[in-house]
């Protein structure tokens, strides 16, 4: 077993976790986020994205002992007014809403990198992301929102 | 005077009220049922059969019990020993062990469970139990099934729930679960005399619900009473079925559940539930069963599905008669598959004037996964040949394929061919609204070389489930706000948004986000056949309107006693009531706390809203009131094939449906285009894979599914609105509408574009170009 300390939304965490523990199950289990969520366990449906460091990494592939000291934030996490997740409710971006919070970091992810996507841009940035309702066109007009609420913003 | 809200009432319906627990959702705030502290349980397992087909000689489960951590192993002949066969369950018949007791019907059926400190123990441990079997003869397609030479089950035993398939109690030596026929005119004499007849070999494959939730039930024993916390769309068919299987009066079974994080049908009836409460209750602990995406693929599955048929026209225009022989491959368990059967074979011909009908459909026992219900009910699959047909028939004649469906479809008082009235059905509304929106009457460019473009329509016709039952009971709080007990579960589709909405424009309450739909709770709310089936619009949406009007009269009773004046002269205004004589207004706190002389207090009603229907006649199949409402829905594209690929890119597609009336706008269109992007997956690429008997691609990275770009370039939605003589407020439901038509849609585009009818779906880039190679199609 080691012991590792994570920063999650900003809080100190300390867990003991084993060699394969998953991050994911670290963070629902040991931590109590419950943001991050199964879908598929392969890295193929985006719905246990977190962000460590502002980067998105799949917490359900990642091995928690590799994270020691790393800066994670999860969609519960985030500011009350933050333009994406108000972008998000603006536009009516969730039905079951399970997988949303993955597409919220994914988001978050774009829009450091690329403050003004294309909407191609947004797509390539979304495509591993797998919403079974169907939300698709609704999200990616929230995250054109919120590329234009930070624009003006910024101004 | 009192200031009274001025809020939005009575005009909540029509409004797009922002979705329920929208901004929890957004922010991953909201708690699903794994998301709910799970406690000191025990964790299970399941060892699965490795066989299709197989008798069970012995279950060894001596190195699994060794492991550290594990605390149980329960065998199906533990689990015979405790409840008998009482421990067999389902909708259809009672097929369905929790635990293979003496055979096993599929590879993946649950064999023997692990109970552990931890999920890893209880996953190691299973891999720890061997098991002896002896091989019997599998059945991996309806052909071999209907062959006969062996069979998935001894004996049919229909369970109580469907009063119309008692005859078949006792029967043996047969696969065939349910056997439906419709009959109207002499099909074969007028098929025989038709000027111009079509007929194909359709095939629909079996297909994956994919919620990306998935599936999680805990159980534990609470004195003598057995509770449950589970991801289930049937929370009052669940306790039903564990009141029966562990032999307890209703009142000691209590089933909860969470907003589901997605379902489509497959989280129903009997799933992990079974197991998990027998595993709790003989063993005396608290037990939870976290499926992995690997096991949620073998649980349920959407019906395979054979249809062998025809369309004939006159010459006149006029179809004359439609043929169907339709096979739905129900997999190891009959489910539900009997109902889907039926309710599909009916409409089987399609939204026309027909004259002449003839439909024989069967549910048919395989051993593979059990098949039940998906979004649509098994009504795409028969839509996906009568759209294909009706195309091929029209093109045939030399004729628009929009315009020969348009004059054929039926319409409102039209008796369709299993011989009930069409009402609230706009098929000519829909079909004109899609086929506008993608500009099917301008000039299609069609490029040269390799992309070729083209343009189609499909049109889909479903029946509501019927009869059933809903119940509702609406509280008003003295602050005026509301809290209402329904058992519908609110699984994406928005229920816990456009319920509340009902309560507000009836009681003219400035209701956003201060009416709470209490989640499904079998101690709590009360009983609901199921959410599914589109059917809560209307059922438990006319529940709720009935509790409202209820408690409407209530308000005006205890008005008139406030202010002292007749019952008629007290009126609703928005936030609260009105004596109208000196135009006096109290805010319906004022008014309760009048009434009670305290604050915190609650007013309730509750209601019952129920269907009735009139069983199919035995000869012909047909009724006149077979359903309560349909469903009607169209959808058109355009699209571009790329000969040298066979890959599909859809330009434009519009998806109607008629939903009498919506209650919420925006929730509505998602209904549709949800729907329809699903569908688009259904079209193109989705499909489980089976190789002798067991899923190859049963992971999300083998199993394909619609991402963002797979969405149409344009996606429009179409509300088409005509109202419900008995709707809510004129409404219906929408869930399944959009899916129906699309994958006809797509391939009647593609039939467009290249000249070529491809019949099995999905129309993925080898199949396409595999066709066009067969036809002799240049690329």
């Amino acid at each position: 077993m080691n012991q590792i300390d994570l920063t999650v939304n900003g809080r100190p965490e300390r867990v003991v976790v084993g060699d394969d523990d998953l991050l994911l199950d670290v963070l629902r289990e040991q931590v109590g986020v419950t943001s991050a969520r199964e879908g598929c366990g392969v890295g193929a449906c985006g719905a246990c994205t977190v962000l460590v460091s502002g980067r998105s990494v799949s917490s359900c592939l990642a091995r928690a002992v590799r994270y020691d000291g790393a800066d994670i934030v999860t969609a519960d996490g985030l500011p009350v007014d933050d333009e994406v997740v108000e972008a998000f409710v603006d536009n009516g971006a969730m039905q079951c809403g399970y997988c949303i919070p993955g597409f919220v970091l994914m988001s978050h992810e774009l829009l450091r990198e690329n403050p003004e996507p294309t909407p191609d841009e947004v797509a390539a940035h979304l495509e591993g992301n797998i919403c079974r309702c169907g939300t698709y066109p609704e999200i990616c007009a929230a995250v054109a929102a919120a590329a234009a609420s930070r624009s003006a913003g910024a101004r | 005077m009192t200031q009274v809200d001025d809020g939005s009432a009575p005009t909540a319906v029509g409004a797009n009220w922002t979705r329920a627990d929208g901004r929890a959702k957004v922010r991953g705030e909201l708690k699903y049922v794994a998301d709910h502290p799970a406690g000191r349980v025990a964790h299970a397992a399941a060892h699965r059969s490795t066989r299709p087909h197989a008798r069970v000689l012995g279950v060894h489960t001596e190195l699994a019990s060794q492991l550290p951590g594990v605390l149980a192993v329960v065998t199906g002949a533990d689990l015979h020993k405790a409840l008998g066969d009482r421990m067999f369950t389902g909708p259809a018949f009672s097929d369905q062990p929790p635990l293979a007791v003496d055979r096993v019907r599929y590879v993946g059926e649950p064999v023997a469970a692990v109970l552990a400190i931890d999920p890893a123990t209880a996953r190691a441990a299973v891999d720890l139990i061997q098991v002896d079997y002896e091989d019997l003869d599998p059945i991996y397609d309806v052909q071999t099934a209907l062959a006969g030479t062996s069979f998935v089950h001894d004996e049919l035993k229909p369970s109580a729930v469907f009063g119309d398939l008692r005859h078949l109690s006792g029967q043996s030596a047969t696969n065939v679960c349910y056997d439906y026929s419709l009959v109207d005119g002499d099909a074969q004499s007028a098929t025989e005399a038709a000027a111009t007849t079509v007929s194909g070999e359709f095939w629909s494959p079996p297909v994956h619900h994919v919620p990306i939730e998935l599936p999680c039930t805990s159980a534990w024993v609470e004195g003598d009473r057995l509770e449950m916390l589970t991801t289930t769309q049937t929370p009052s068919y669940v306790r039903q079925t564990l009141a029966d299987m562990l032999d307890l009066p209703l009142s000691r079974v209590r089933v909860r559940t969470a907003p589901l994080g997605g379902s489509f049908g497959a989280k129903m009836y009997d799933r992990l539930e079974p197991l998990v409460a027998a595993l709790a209750w003989t063993q005396r602990t608290s037990v939870r069963m976290a499926a992995n995406r690997e096991e949620a693929f073998l649980i349920t599955t959407r019906h395979g599905v054979e249809v062998t048929s025809s369309m004939s026209a006159g010459a006149d225009g006029s179809i004359v008669a439609s043929t169907a022989d339709v096979r739905y491959d129900t997999g190891a368990f009959a489910d539900v598959g009997p109902r889907i059967t039926a309710k599909s074979g009916m409409v089987a011909p399609g939204p026309y004037r027909v004259a002449n009908v003839a439909v024989r459909s069967r549910c048919i026992y395989t051993n593979k996964p059990s098949a039940g219900p998906f979004r649509g009910f098994g009504v795409p699959q028969v839509t996906w040949s009568h759209e294909s047909l009706i195309d091929e028939l029209a093109r045939a004649r030399g004729e628009d394929p929009a315009e020969f469906r348009r004059r054929n479809l039926l319409r409102e008082g039209d008796v369709g061919a299993m011989g009930t009235p069409m009402h609230s059905a706009d098929f000519v509304g829909a079909l004109d609204a899609v086929t506008e929106a993608i500009g099917w009457n301008s000039p299609l460019e069609r490029p040269e070389g390799r992309f070729s473009r083209g343009r189609g329509v499909a049109v889909g016709i479903k029946a509501v489930l019927t009869p059933t039952i809903s119940n509702a009971v609406l509280q008003l709080n003295q602050d005026g706000s509301a809290t209402l007990l329904i058992s519908t579960v609110d699984m994406g589709q928005g229920s816990d948004t456009i319920m509340p909405q009902i309560v507000a424009e009836v009681l003219c309450l400035n209701g956003e986000n201060r009416i709470r739909v209490v989640s499904a709770d079998t101690d709590v709310t009360p009983y609901d056949t199921i959410t599914a089936g589109s059917r809560s619009t209307y059922h438990t949406g006319n529940a709720v309107r009935i509790a409202a009007e209820k408690m409407r009269d209530k308000l005006l009773e205890l008005a008139a006693q406030y202010f002292q004046v007749d019952r008629s002269d007290v009126g609703l205004v928005p936030g609260g009531v009105m004596n109208a004589r000196t135009q006096e207004v109290r805010t319906h706190a004022e008014l309760l706390h009048a009434h009670f002389g305290a604050r915190g207090t609650t007013l309730t009603t509750e209601s019952n809203f129920s269907t009735q229907w009139q069983p199919y006649d035995k000869a012909t199949g047909r009724s006149p009131k077979v359903t309560e409402h349909w469903f009607a829905g169209a959808v058109a594209c355009q699209l571009l094939v790329d000969r040298q690929t066979g890959r599909i890119v859809i330009e434009d597609m519009a998806v109607a449906g008629d939903v009498g009336r919506a209650i919420n706008p925006r929730l509505v269109e998602q209904q549709l285009t949800g729907a329809a992007i699903m569908g688009v997956g259904h079209a193109l690429f989705d499909e489980m894979v089976f190789d002798q008997g067991q899923v190859v691609n049963g992971t999300l990275l083998d199993y394909q599914l619609p991402s963002v770009k797979d969405v149409p370039r344009k996606l429009t939605p179409i509300v088409i609105e005509s109202p419900h003589r008995t709707g809510p407020f004129g409404a219906k439901g929408v869930g399944e509408t959009g899916i129906i038509p699309v994958a006809p849609a797509v391939a009647n585009a593609v039939r467009d574009a290249v000249g070529v009818r491809i019949t099995r779906l999905p129309l993925s880039p080898e199949r396409v170009l595999d066709a066009m190679t067969e036809a002799g199609v240049a690329r």
